[in-house]
Protein backbone atom coordinates (compact mmCIF):
# COMPACT_ATOMS: atom_id res chain seq x y z
CA UNK A 1 0.00 0.00 0.00
CA UNK A 2 1.42 3.18 -0.73
CA UNK A 3 0.79 6.09 1.46
CA UNK A 4 0.20 9.65 -0.34
CA UNK A 5 -0.80 12.84 1.03
CA UNK A 6 -2.40 15.22 -1.20
CA UNK A 7 -2.33 18.95 -1.25
CA UNK A 8 -3.81 18.52 1.83
CA UNK A 9 -4.33 22.02 3.44
CA UNK A 10 -5.76 22.11 7.03
CA UNK A 11 -7.33 25.38 8.67
CA UNK A 12 -8.63 25.98 12.34
CA UNK A 13 -10.69 28.97 12.05
CA UNK A 14 -8.39 31.51 10.33
CA UNK A 15 -5.68 29.96 11.35
CA UNK A 16 -4.09 27.59 8.62
CA UNK A 17 -1.90 25.08 9.75
CA UNK A 18 -0.73 23.28 6.93
CA UNK A 19 -0.52 24.95 3.02
CA UNK A 20 -1.14 22.51 0.28
CA UNK A 21 1.34 19.89 1.63
CA UNK A 22 1.68 16.63 -0.63
CA UNK A 23 4.34 13.91 -0.53
CA UNK A 24 4.45 10.05 -1.19
CA UNK A 25 5.93 8.38 1.48
CA UNK A 26 8.55 5.17 1.25
CA UNK A 27 7.29 2.12 1.79
CA UNK A 28 9.58 -0.42 3.52
CA UNK A 29 11.38 2.33 5.13
CA UNK A 30 11.37 5.04 7.94
CA UNK A 31 10.44 8.44 7.05
CA UNK A 32 11.45 10.98 10.31
CA UNK A 33 9.43 14.24 10.08
CA UNK A 34 11.24 16.69 11.79
CA UNK A 35 10.72 20.83 12.28
CA UNK A 36 10.29 23.52 15.15
CA UNK A 37 7.17 23.10 17.46
CA UNK A 38 3.97 24.10 15.53
CA UNK A 39 4.90 23.81 12.53
CA UNK A 40 2.64 21.42 11.53
CA UNK A 41 4.34 18.08 12.23
CA UNK A 42 1.38 16.48 14.23
CA UNK A 43 -1.90 17.82 11.93
CA UNK A 44 0.42 16.20 9.05
CA UNK A 45 0.37 12.80 10.43
CA UNK A 46 -3.25 13.16 11.83
CA UNK A 47 -4.48 14.09 8.74
CA UNK A 48 -2.86 11.27 6.37
CA UNK A 49 -4.03 8.86 9.21
CA UNK A 50 -7.84 10.17 8.18
CA UNK A 51 -7.31 9.72 4.50
CA UNK A 52 -5.98 6.14 5.11
CA UNK A 53 -7.76 5.03 8.48
CA UNK A 54 -10.06 2.67 6.66
CA UNK A 55 -7.26 0.48 4.87
CA UNK A 56 -6.55 -1.81 8.02
CA UNK A 57 -3.40 -1.64 7.12
CA UNK A 58 -2.17 1.87 9.88
CA UNK A 59 -1.21 1.79 13.19
CA UNK A 60 -1.18 5.29 14.93
CA UNK A 61 0.85 6.09 18.09
CA UNK A 62 -0.90 9.72 19.22
CA UNK A 63 1.30 12.14 20.78
CA UNK A 64 -1.46 12.76 23.53
CA UNK A 65 -2.35 10.07 25.91
CA UNK A 66 -5.74 9.95 27.80
CA UNK A 67 -5.83 9.66 31.62
CA UNK A 68 -8.98 7.52 33.44
CA UNK A 69 -8.83 4.61 30.66
CA UNK A 70 -9.29 1.94 33.51
CA UNK A 71 -7.91 -0.84 31.51
CA UNK A 72 -5.12 -3.17 32.24
CA UNK A 73 -2.23 -3.43 30.10
CA UNK A 74 -3.06 -6.72 28.58
CA UNK A 75 -5.87 -4.91 27.61
CA UNK A 76 -5.13 -2.13 26.12
CA UNK A 77 -2.41 -3.80 23.84
CA UNK A 78 -5.39 -6.35 23.36
CA UNK A 79 -7.28 -3.33 21.15
CA UNK A 80 -4.96 -3.65 18.85
CA UNK A 81 -6.62 -6.86 17.51
CA UNK A 82 -10.24 -5.26 18.00
CA UNK A 83 -11.35 -5.38 14.49
CA UNK A 84 -9.49 -8.99 13.86
CA UNK A 85 -11.26 -10.35 16.66
CA UNK A 86 -14.31 -12.25 16.42
CA UNK A 87 -17.60 -10.00 17.02
CA UNK A 88 -18.98 -12.22 20.23
CA UNK A 89 -16.00 -14.66 20.97
CA UNK A 90 -13.10 -12.17 21.52
CA UNK A 91 -9.70 -12.90 20.89
CA UNK A 92 -8.72 -15.75 19.19
CA UNK A 93 -5.27 -18.25 19.91
CA UNK A 94 -3.74 -16.64 17.19
CA UNK A 95 -4.65 -12.80 18.60
CA UNK A 96 -3.42 -14.17 22.19
CA UNK A 97 -0.11 -14.60 20.65
CA UNK A 98 0.64 -11.69 18.50
CA UNK A 99 -0.75 -9.83 22.17
CA UNK A 100 1.85 -11.79 23.83
CA UNK A 101 4.50 -11.24 21.45
CA UNK A 102 4.20 -7.40 21.08
CA UNK A 103 4.24 -7.48 25.40
CA UNK A 104 7.75 -9.20 24.95
CA UNK A 105 8.96 -7.26 22.83
CA UNK A 106 8.14 -4.14 24.53
CA UNK A 107 9.22 -5.66 27.89
CA UNK A 108 5.99 -5.08 29.40
CA UNK A 109 4.80 -9.09 30.18
CA UNK A 110 5.81 -8.67 33.83
CA UNK A 111 3.47 -5.80 33.86
CA UNK A 112 0.64 -7.03 31.56
CA UNK A 113 -2.28 -6.96 34.66
CA UNK A 114 -1.23 -3.59 36.13
CA UNK A 115 -3.63 -0.55 35.09
CA UNK A 116 -2.59 1.04 32.44
CA UNK A 117 -2.93 5.02 34.75
CA UNK A 118 -0.44 3.58 37.40
CA UNK A 119 1.99 3.32 34.78
CA UNK A 120 4.83 5.72 34.43
CA UNK A 121 5.46 7.92 30.96
CA UNK A 122 7.00 5.98 29.35
CA UNK A 123 5.67 2.36 30.53
CA UNK A 124 2.44 3.87 28.89
CA UNK A 125 4.36 4.70 25.73
CA UNK A 126 5.60 1.24 25.26
CA UNK A 127 2.50 -0.15 26.24
CA UNK A 128 0.86 2.29 23.03
CA UNK A 129 3.69 0.93 20.96
CA UNK A 130 3.19 -2.80 22.05
CA UNK A 131 -0.67 -2.23 20.67
CA UNK A 132 0.38 -0.57 17.43
CA UNK A 133 2.78 -4.00 16.69
CA UNK A 134 -0.12 -6.04 17.89
CA UNK A 135 -2.53 -4.52 15.29
CA UNK A 136 -0.26 -5.83 12.64
CA UNK A 137 -0.63 -3.28 9.70
CA UNK A 138 2.01 -2.82 7.55
CA UNK A 139 2.18 1.02 7.82
CA UNK A 140 3.18 2.55 11.59
CA UNK A 141 2.49 6.33 12.40
CA UNK A 142 4.20 7.11 15.23
CA UNK A 143 4.06 10.46 16.34
CA UNK A 144 6.82 11.11 19.20
CA UNK A 145 7.14 8.01 20.11
CA UNK A 146 10.09 8.31 22.75
CA UNK A 147 9.29 12.04 24.24
CA UNK A 148 8.72 10.30 27.63
CA UNK A 149 11.35 7.56 27.60
CA UNK A 150 14.83 6.98 28.74
CA UNK A 151 17.73 6.57 26.85
CA UNK A 152 17.60 2.82 26.92
CA UNK A 153 13.78 2.53 26.29
CA UNK A 154 14.31 5.13 23.46
CA UNK A 155 16.56 2.80 21.71
CA UNK A 156 14.19 -0.18 22.50
CA UNK A 157 11.99 1.91 20.42
CA UNK A 158 13.38 2.80 17.54
CA UNK A 159 15.44 -0.82 17.23
CA UNK A 160 12.31 -2.49 16.70
CA UNK A 161 11.13 -0.20 13.77
CA UNK A 162 14.47 -0.69 12.45
CA UNK A 163 14.53 -4.35 13.09
CA UNK A 164 10.70 -4.15 11.39
CA UNK A 165 11.69 -2.32 8.92
CA UNK A 166 14.38 -4.43 7.76
CA UNK A 167 12.99 -7.99 8.31
CA UNK A 168 9.27 -7.77 8.10
CA UNK A 169 9.19 -5.19 5.33
CA UNK A 170 6.58 -2.24 7.34
CA UNK A 171 6.95 1.22 7.05
CA UNK A 172 7.07 3.55 9.89
CA UNK A 173 6.62 7.12 9.39
CA UNK A 174 8.22 9.36 12.91
CA UNK A 175 7.60 12.44 14.12
CA UNK A 176 10.78 13.57 16.52
CA UNK A 177 12.38 16.38 18.20
CA UNK A 178 15.93 14.94 18.81
CA UNK A 179 17.91 15.09 15.28
CA UNK A 180 20.93 12.79 16.32
CA UNK A 181 18.25 9.58 16.92
CA UNK A 182 16.54 10.68 13.78
CA UNK A 183 20.13 10.38 12.27
CA UNK A 184 20.65 7.17 13.62
CA UNK A 185 17.59 5.47 12.29
CA UNK A 186 15.87 7.78 9.75
CA UNK A 187 15.77 6.46 5.99
CA UNK A 188 14.47 9.75 4.95
CA UNK A 189 13.60 13.20 6.43
CA UNK A 190 10.94 15.12 5.70
CA UNK A 191 11.56 18.98 6.79
CA UNK A 192 8.74 21.32 8.06
CA UNK A 193 8.25 24.81 8.84
CA UNK A 194 5.78 27.12 8.79
CA UNK A 195 3.20 24.47 7.67
CA UNK A 196 4.69 23.07 4.60
CA UNK A 197 7.49 20.73 3.81
CA UNK A 198 10.38 22.72 2.78
CA UNK A 199 13.12 19.69 1.74
CA UNK A 200 12.93 15.61 1.43
CA UNK A 201 16.64 14.06 1.64
CA UNK A 202 18.05 10.86 2.16
CA UNK A 203 20.92 12.59 4.10
CA UNK A 204 20.68 15.42 6.76
CA UNK A 205 22.71 18.76 6.48
CA UNK A 206 23.39 21.21 9.22
CA UNK A 207 22.63 23.64 6.52
CA UNK A 208 19.46 21.54 6.18
CA UNK A 209 18.56 21.97 9.63
CA UNK A 210 19.80 25.65 10.35
CA UNK A 211 17.31 26.72 7.91
CA UNK A 212 14.65 24.40 9.08
CA UNK A 213 14.89 25.41 12.95
CA UNK A 214 16.09 29.06 12.46
CA UNK A 215 19.13 28.60 14.40
CA UNK A 216 22.75 28.02 13.81
CA UNK A 217 23.29 24.36 13.60
CA UNK A 218 26.96 22.31 13.29
CA UNK A 219 28.26 18.82 13.26
CA UNK A 220 30.87 16.90 14.05
CA UNK A 221 31.91 13.13 12.55
CA UNK A 222 32.73 11.20 15.15
CA UNK A 223 35.74 8.07 14.48
CA UNK A 224 32.90 5.65 13.68
CA UNK A 225 32.10 8.18 10.79
CA UNK A 226 28.72 8.97 12.02
CA UNK A 227 27.44 12.95 12.08
CA UNK A 228 26.56 14.47 15.54
CA UNK A 229 24.76 17.77 15.23
CA UNK A 230 24.26 20.65 17.59
CA UNK A 231 23.32 24.01 18.17
CA UNK A 232 25.47 26.95 19.15
CA UNK B 1 4.07 -25.51 22.05
CA UNK B 2 4.14 -22.32 23.86
CA UNK B 3 1.02 -21.77 26.44
CA UNK B 4 -0.36 -18.46 26.03
CA UNK B 5 -1.44 -17.14 29.02
CA UNK B 6 -5.38 -15.53 29.05
CA UNK B 7 -5.89 -13.16 31.69
CA UNK B 8 -8.86 -14.43 33.81
CA UNK B 9 -10.71 -11.87 35.32
CA UNK B 10 -12.91 -14.75 36.70
CA UNK B 11 -15.94 -12.97 35.18
CA UNK B 12 -18.26 -15.80 34.51
CA UNK B 13 -17.85 -16.72 38.10
CA UNK B 14 -19.05 -13.47 39.27
CA UNK B 15 -21.64 -12.77 36.69
CA UNK B 16 -23.29 -16.44 37.80
CA UNK B 17 -23.12 -15.31 41.97
CA UNK B 18 -24.62 -12.30 40.85
CA UNK B 19 -27.32 -14.22 38.97
CA UNK B 20 -27.99 -15.92 42.35
CA UNK B 21 -28.03 -13.22 44.37
CA UNK B 22 -30.77 -10.91 42.46
CA UNK B 23 -33.22 -14.20 41.86
CA UNK B 24 -32.64 -14.37 46.11
CA UNK B 25 -33.46 -10.47 46.67
CA UNK B 26 -36.46 -10.60 43.75
CA UNK B 27 -37.58 -14.04 45.84
CA UNK B 28 -37.22 -12.12 49.34
CA UNK B 29 -38.77 -8.94 47.86
CA UNK B 30 -42.07 -10.53 46.21
CA UNK B 31 -42.64 -12.00 49.74
CA UNK B 32 -42.17 -8.97 51.73
CA UNK B 33 -45.15 -5.63 51.96
CA UNK B 34 -47.15 -3.61 53.97
CA UNK B 35 -49.90 -6.86 53.52
CA UNK B 36 -49.46 -9.94 55.28
CA UNK B 37 -48.73 -12.42 52.21
CA UNK B 38 -45.62 -14.48 52.86
CA UNK B 39 -43.02 -16.89 51.21
CA UNK B 40 -45.79 -19.69 51.13
CA UNK B 41 -48.09 -17.79 49.05
CA UNK B 42 -45.80 -16.24 46.85
CA UNK B 43 -44.42 -19.69 46.05
CA UNK B 44 -48.28 -21.40 45.55
CA UNK B 45 -48.48 -18.57 42.89
CA UNK B 46 -45.75 -19.05 41.05
CA UNK B 47 -45.72 -23.04 40.87
CA UNK B 48 -49.29 -22.00 39.06
CA UNK B 49 -51.42 -23.15 41.67
CA UNK B 50 -52.56 -19.75 41.84
CA UNK B 51 -56.39 -20.84 41.94
CA UNK B 52 -55.82 -21.85 45.70
CA UNK B 53 -55.62 -18.03 46.43
CA UNK B 54 -57.76 -15.77 47.29
CA UNK B 55 -58.54 -13.19 44.56
CA UNK B 56 -57.05 -10.20 47.07
CA UNK B 57 -54.02 -12.50 47.93
CA UNK B 58 -53.50 -13.31 43.49
CA UNK B 59 -53.77 -9.17 42.79
CA UNK B 60 -51.41 -8.13 45.44
CA UNK B 61 -49.11 -10.97 44.34
CA UNK B 62 -49.66 -10.25 40.71
CA UNK B 63 -50.26 -7.52 40.13
CA UNK B 64 -48.34 -5.21 42.71
CA UNK B 65 -45.58 -7.13 44.22
CA UNK B 66 -44.30 -8.55 40.91
CA UNK B 67 -44.27 -5.19 38.48
CA UNK B 68 -42.99 -3.70 41.80
CA UNK B 69 -39.66 -6.06 41.96
CA UNK B 70 -38.81 -6.23 38.03
CA UNK B 71 -39.07 -2.14 37.80
CA UNK B 72 -37.25 -2.20 40.61
CA UNK B 73 -34.46 -4.42 38.88
CA UNK B 74 -34.79 -3.11 35.32
CA UNK B 75 -34.55 0.50 36.43
CA UNK B 76 -31.52 0.08 38.88
CA UNK B 77 -29.89 -1.96 36.38
CA UNK B 78 -30.51 -0.06 33.53
CA UNK B 79 -29.29 3.01 35.45
CA UNK B 80 -26.21 1.47 36.49
CA UNK B 81 -25.33 0.55 33.09
CA UNK B 82 -26.10 3.91 31.43
CA UNK B 83 -23.96 5.15 34.49
CA UNK B 84 -21.02 2.82 33.82
CA UNK B 85 -20.95 3.79 29.72
CA UNK B 86 -21.28 7.60 30.51
CA UNK B 87 -17.97 7.10 33.04
CA UNK B 88 -16.61 5.35 30.24
CA UNK B 89 -17.56 7.76 27.22
CA UNK B 90 -16.77 10.77 28.79
CA UNK B 91 -13.42 8.90 30.54
CA UNK B 92 -14.52 10.97 33.88
CA UNK B 93 -15.16 9.25 37.01
CA UNK B 94 -17.74 11.29 37.88
CA UNK B 95 -19.67 11.61 34.86
CA UNK B 96 -23.07 9.44 35.90
CA UNK B 97 -26.94 9.36 34.04
CA UNK B 98 -27.67 12.74 35.12
CA UNK B 99 -24.94 14.86 32.52
CA UNK B 100 -26.93 14.31 29.59
CA UNK B 101 -29.91 16.56 31.08
CA UNK B 102 -32.35 13.67 30.47
CA UNK B 103 -33.77 13.06 33.59
CA UNK B 104 -34.07 16.77 34.39
CA UNK B 105 -35.90 16.77 30.78
CA UNK B 106 -37.64 13.98 31.68
CA UNK B 107 -39.13 15.50 35.14
CA UNK B 108 -40.22 18.66 33.46
CA UNK B 109 -42.27 16.65 30.87
CA UNK B 110 -43.46 14.92 33.99
CA UNK B 111 -44.20 17.88 35.98
CA UNK B 112 -46.02 20.01 33.10
CA UNK B 113 -48.12 17.14 33.06
CA UNK B 114 -49.25 16.83 36.62
CA UNK B 115 -49.81 20.68 36.87
CA UNK B 116 -51.91 21.29 33.45
CA UNK B 117 -53.97 18.28 35.14
CA UNK B 118 -53.16 15.80 32.27
CA UNK B 119 -51.54 13.24 35.10
CA UNK B 120 -55.46 12.39 35.50
CA UNK B 121 -56.06 11.11 31.60
CA UNK B 122 -55.39 7.29 31.18
CA UNK B 123 -53.72 7.55 28.14
CA UNK B 124 -53.41 3.99 27.38
CA UNK B 125 -53.89 0.67 29.97
CA UNK B 126 -52.25 2.13 33.20
CA UNK B 127 -50.35 4.77 31.13
CA UNK B 128 -50.84 8.39 33.11
CA UNK B 129 -49.92 11.80 31.34
CA UNK B 130 -47.22 12.22 33.42
CA UNK B 131 -45.52 9.35 32.12
CA UNK B 132 -46.19 10.10 28.14
CA UNK B 133 -44.49 13.91 29.42
CA UNK B 134 -41.63 11.97 31.43
CA UNK B 135 -40.67 9.83 27.86
CA UNK B 136 -41.64 13.34 25.95
CA UNK B 137 -39.63 15.41 27.94
CA UNK B 138 -36.49 12.99 27.61
CA UNK B 139 -36.51 12.28 23.83
CA UNK B 140 -36.96 16.32 23.31
CA UNK B 141 -33.96 17.04 25.50
CA UNK B 142 -31.65 14.27 24.17
CA UNK B 143 -32.69 15.98 20.44
CA UNK B 144 -32.02 19.41 22.08
CA UNK B 145 -28.62 18.23 23.53
CA UNK B 146 -27.42 16.60 20.40
CA UNK B 147 -28.59 19.37 18.18
CA UNK B 148 -26.52 21.71 19.69
CA UNK B 149 -23.59 19.52 20.50
CA UNK B 150 -23.51 18.23 16.70
CA UNK B 151 -23.64 21.89 15.47
CA UNK B 152 -20.33 22.86 14.41
CA UNK B 153 -20.12 19.69 12.98
CA UNK B 154 -17.55 18.16 15.29
CA UNK B 155 -19.68 15.95 17.36
CA UNK B 156 -17.66 15.20 20.49
CA UNK B 157 -17.89 13.93 24.05
CA UNK B 158 -16.87 17.87 25.34
CA UNK B 159 -19.19 19.45 23.45
CA UNK B 160 -22.19 16.77 23.89
CA UNK B 161 -21.45 16.45 28.16
CA UNK B 162 -21.19 20.80 28.16
CA UNK B 163 -24.45 21.14 25.80
CA UNK B 164 -26.16 18.52 28.63
CA UNK B 165 -25.09 20.17 31.80
CA UNK B 166 -26.17 23.65 30.37
CA UNK B 167 -29.53 22.14 29.16
CA UNK B 168 -29.89 19.93 32.08
CA UNK B 169 -29.23 23.37 34.35
CA UNK B 170 -32.48 24.97 32.39
CA UNK B 171 -34.81 21.82 33.05
CA UNK B 172 -34.53 22.06 36.68
CA UNK B 173 -34.48 25.46 36.75
CA UNK B 174 -37.89 25.25 34.54
CA UNK B 175 -39.14 23.03 37.18
CA UNK B 176 -38.47 25.28 39.61
CA UNK B 177 -40.12 27.73 38.38
CA UNK B 178 -42.99 25.71 37.57
CA UNK B 179 -43.68 24.76 41.26
CA UNK B 180 -43.02 28.42 42.47
CA UNK B 181 -45.95 29.50 39.80
CA UNK B 182 -48.39 26.40 40.93
CA UNK B 183 -47.66 26.19 45.19
CA UNK B 184 -50.65 23.54 45.14
CA UNK B 185 -49.12 21.17 42.42
CA UNK B 186 -45.39 21.64 44.52
CA UNK B 187 -46.07 18.21 46.68
CA UNK B 188 -47.40 15.97 43.97
CA UNK B 189 -44.41 17.18 42.15
CA UNK B 190 -41.93 16.94 44.45
CA UNK B 191 -43.35 13.16 45.60
CA UNK B 192 -42.66 12.57 41.78
CA UNK B 193 -39.37 13.74 42.03
CA UNK B 194 -38.82 12.11 44.79
CA UNK B 195 -38.91 8.46 43.19
CA UNK B 196 -41.05 5.97 43.90
CA UNK B 197 -41.67 1.92 42.69
CA UNK B 198 -45.26 1.95 44.34
CA UNK B 199 -46.41 2.67 40.98
CA UNK B 200 -45.38 0.41 39.04
CA UNK B 201 -47.91 -1.39 36.99
CA UNK B 202 -48.44 -4.37 35.15
CA UNK B 203 -48.51 -3.27 32.15
CA UNK B 204 -46.16 -0.15 32.14
CA UNK B 205 -43.31 -2.95 33.61
CA UNK B 206 -44.21 -5.07 30.38
CA UNK B 207 -42.84 -1.51 28.40
CA UNK B 208 -40.05 -1.24 30.49
CA UNK B 209 -38.85 -4.86 30.13
CA UNK B 210 -39.60 -4.90 26.75
CA UNK B 211 -37.27 -1.45 26.69
CA UNK B 212 -34.37 -2.85 28.59
CA UNK B 213 -34.57 -6.37 27.09
CA UNK B 214 -33.56 -4.95 23.71
CA UNK B 215 -31.19 -2.39 24.25
CA UNK B 216 -29.22 -3.52 27.26
CA UNK B 217 -27.81 -6.44 25.11
CA UNK B 218 -27.37 -3.60 21.98
CA UNK B 219 -25.76 -1.95 24.41
CA UNK B 220 -23.18 -4.38 25.71
CA UNK B 221 -22.86 -5.76 22.36
CA UNK B 222 -21.60 -2.17 20.92
CA UNK B 223 -19.55 -1.08 24.46
CA UNK B 224 -16.31 -2.74 23.18
CA UNK B 225 -16.22 -0.04 20.56
CA UNK B 226 -15.61 2.38 24.12
CA UNK B 227 -12.97 1.04 24.97
CA UNK B 228 -11.07 1.58 21.57
CA UNK B 229 -12.70 5.06 21.78
CA UNK B 230 -10.27 5.26 24.68
CA UNK B 231 -6.99 5.34 22.57
CA UNK B 232 -8.27 8.95 20.94
CA UNK B 233 -10.36 9.52 17.77
CA UNK B 234 -7.61 8.93 15.40
CA UNK B 235 -6.61 5.59 16.51
CA UNK B 236 -10.26 4.22 17.10
CA UNK B 237 -10.42 5.04 13.70
CA UNK B 238 -7.46 2.96 12.72
CA UNK B 239 -9.54 0.23 14.62
CA UNK B 240 -12.58 0.96 12.31
CA UNK B 241 -14.51 2.41 15.29
CA UNK B 242 -15.66 5.83 14.09
CA UNK B 243 -15.88 8.35 17.15
CA UNK B 244 -19.09 10.20 15.65
CA UNK B 245 -21.00 6.97 15.26
CA UNK B 246 -20.47 5.45 18.40
CA UNK B 247 -21.16 8.49 20.57
CA UNK B 248 -24.78 8.96 18.99
CA UNK B 249 -25.46 5.65 19.41
CA UNK B 250 -24.46 4.86 22.73
CA UNK B 251 -25.68 8.19 23.83
CA UNK B 252 -28.99 7.62 22.13
CA UNK B 253 -29.59 4.05 23.16
CA UNK B 254 -29.01 5.23 26.91
CA UNK B 255 -31.18 7.83 26.68
CA UNK B 256 -33.75 6.07 25.48
CA UNK B 257 -33.58 3.60 28.83
CA UNK B 258 -33.27 6.82 31.10
CA UNK B 259 -36.55 8.35 29.53
CA UNK B 260 -38.07 4.89 30.27
CA UNK B 261 -36.71 4.79 33.70
CA UNK B 262 -37.62 7.90 35.06
CA UNK B 263 -40.99 8.20 33.23
CA UNK B 264 -42.14 4.63 35.65
CA UNK B 265 -40.14 5.28 38.34
CA UNK B 266 -39.24 9.41 39.04
CA UNK B 267 -35.62 10.72 39.38
CA UNK B 268 -33.34 8.17 41.64
CA UNK B 269 -29.85 9.38 42.20
CA UNK B 270 -26.58 8.05 43.34
CA UNK B 271 -27.27 4.46 41.57
CA UNK B 272 -25.37 5.80 38.04
CA UNK B 273 -22.62 7.53 40.21
CA UNK B 274 -21.50 5.02 42.42
CA UNK B 275 -22.67 1.31 41.21
CA UNK B 276 -19.88 1.41 38.22
CA UNK B 277 -17.27 1.73 41.33
CA UNK B 278 -18.91 -0.51 43.67
CA UNK B 279 -18.64 -2.85 40.14
CA UNK B 280 -15.09 -1.85 39.45
CA UNK B 281 -13.98 -3.13 42.94
CA UNK B 282 -14.79 -6.56 41.27
CA UNK B 283 -11.54 -6.16 39.15
CA UNK B 284 -13.18 -6.15 35.78
CA UNK B 285 -11.54 -4.23 33.53
CA UNK B 286 -13.22 -4.68 30.12
CA UNK B 287 -16.23 -2.68 29.14
CA UNK B 288 -18.21 -5.54 27.89
CA UNK B 289 -17.59 -7.36 31.12
CA UNK B 290 -17.98 -3.91 33.56
CA UNK B 291 -21.37 -3.56 31.75
CA UNK B 292 -22.73 -6.51 32.20
CA UNK B 293 -21.92 -7.00 35.96
CA UNK B 294 -22.90 -3.12 36.56
CA UNK B 295 -26.17 -4.32 35.61
CA UNK B 296 -26.67 -6.80 37.63
CA UNK B 297 -24.87 -4.92 40.54
CA UNK B 298 -27.44 -1.78 39.88
CA UNK B 299 -30.45 -4.49 39.72
CA UNK B 300 -29.56 -6.44 43.08
CA UNK B 301 -29.09 -2.90 44.96
CA UNK B 302 -32.40 -2.06 44.08
CA UNK B 303 -34.49 -4.77 44.78
CA UNK B 304 -32.22 -4.37 48.11
CA UNK B 305 -33.35 -0.42 48.19
CA UNK B 306 -36.87 -0.92 47.32
CA UNK B 307 -37.48 -3.75 49.71
CA UNK B 308 -35.87 -1.49 52.74
CA UNK B 309 -38.70 1.53 51.57
CA UNK B 310 -41.70 -0.82 51.33
CA UNK B 311 -41.04 -2.84 54.75
CA UNK B 312 -39.04 -0.57 57.41
CA UNK B 313 -41.75 2.12 57.91
CA UNK B 314 -45.05 0.03 56.70
CA UNK B 315 -47.71 0.40 55.83
CA UNK B 316 -45.70 3.91 54.65
CA UNK B 317 -42.84 4.29 52.65
CA UNK B 318 -39.73 6.07 52.35
CA UNK B 319 -38.21 7.89 49.34
CA UNK B 320 -36.33 5.53 47.40
CA UNK B 321 -33.77 8.16 46.63
CA UNK B 322 -33.13 8.91 50.25
CA UNK B 323 -32.86 4.81 50.67
CA UNK B 324 -30.09 4.69 48.00
CA UNK B 325 -27.95 7.18 49.20
CA UNK B 326 -28.37 5.93 53.03
CA UNK B 327 -27.71 2.19 52.84
CA UNK B 328 -25.02 2.66 49.42
CA UNK B 329 -22.82 5.59 50.05
CA UNK B 330 -21.92 4.29 53.27
CA UNK B 331 -20.92 0.94 51.47
CA UNK B 332 -18.96 2.91 48.92
CA UNK B 333 -17.12 4.08 51.62
CA UNK B 334 -16.23 1.40 53.27
CA UNK B 335 -15.07 -0.54 49.80
CA UNK B 336 -13.33 2.11 49.68
CA UNK B 337 -11.21 2.61 53.07
CA UNK B 338 -10.68 -1.33 52.68
CA UNK B 339 -9.33 -1.20 49.66
CA UNK B 340 -6.96 1.44 50.71
CA UNK B 341 -5.86 -0.05 54.25
CA UNK B 342 -5.10 -3.22 52.22
CA UNK B 343 -2.31 -1.42 50.76
CA UNK B 344 -3.77 0.33 48.40
CA UNK B 345 -4.61 -2.20 45.77
CA UNK B 346 -5.12 -1.26 41.98
CA UNK B 347 -8.71 -0.41 41.57
CA UNK B 348 -9.83 0.66 37.78
CA UNK B 349 -11.08 3.71 38.25
CA UNK B 350 -13.60 4.16 34.64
Amino acid sequence: MILEANNITVSFGKNTVLHDVSHTFKEGKITVILGPNGCGKTTLVKAVVKLHARSGELAYIAQDMYGNIGLTVRDMVALGRYDRTKFLIGESPEDQEHIDRALTLMKLKDKEERIFDTLSGGEKQRCMAARAICQDGSWFIMDEPSSNLDAVHSKLIMDTARELTDKNGKSFIIVMHDVNTAVSYADEFVLMKDGRIIRVCETLTADDLSLTFDTSFRSVTTPSGKSVFYTE
Amino acid sequence: MQQHKVTSDGFYYKITIAVIILICVMAVSCCLGSSGIGLRDVITYFTGRGDELSSTTLTIIGKIRVPRTLTATLVGGALAAVGCVMQGLFRNPMADPSVLGISSGAALGASVAIITGLNGVIIFEAFTGAYIGAVAGAVVTWLMVFTIASQNGKYDTSSTLLAGIAISSIMSALITVLMTLHLEQMERVYMWMLGTFSASTPSKTKLLAAVVLVLMPILILISPRIDVLKLGKETAMTLGVDQKKTLALCLGICSCLLAFCVANSGIIGFVGLIIPHIASFFKVTRMRRRLSLSFMTGAIFMVVCDTVCKTVVAPGELAIGAVTSLIGAPYFLFLLMSSRIRGGRERSSV
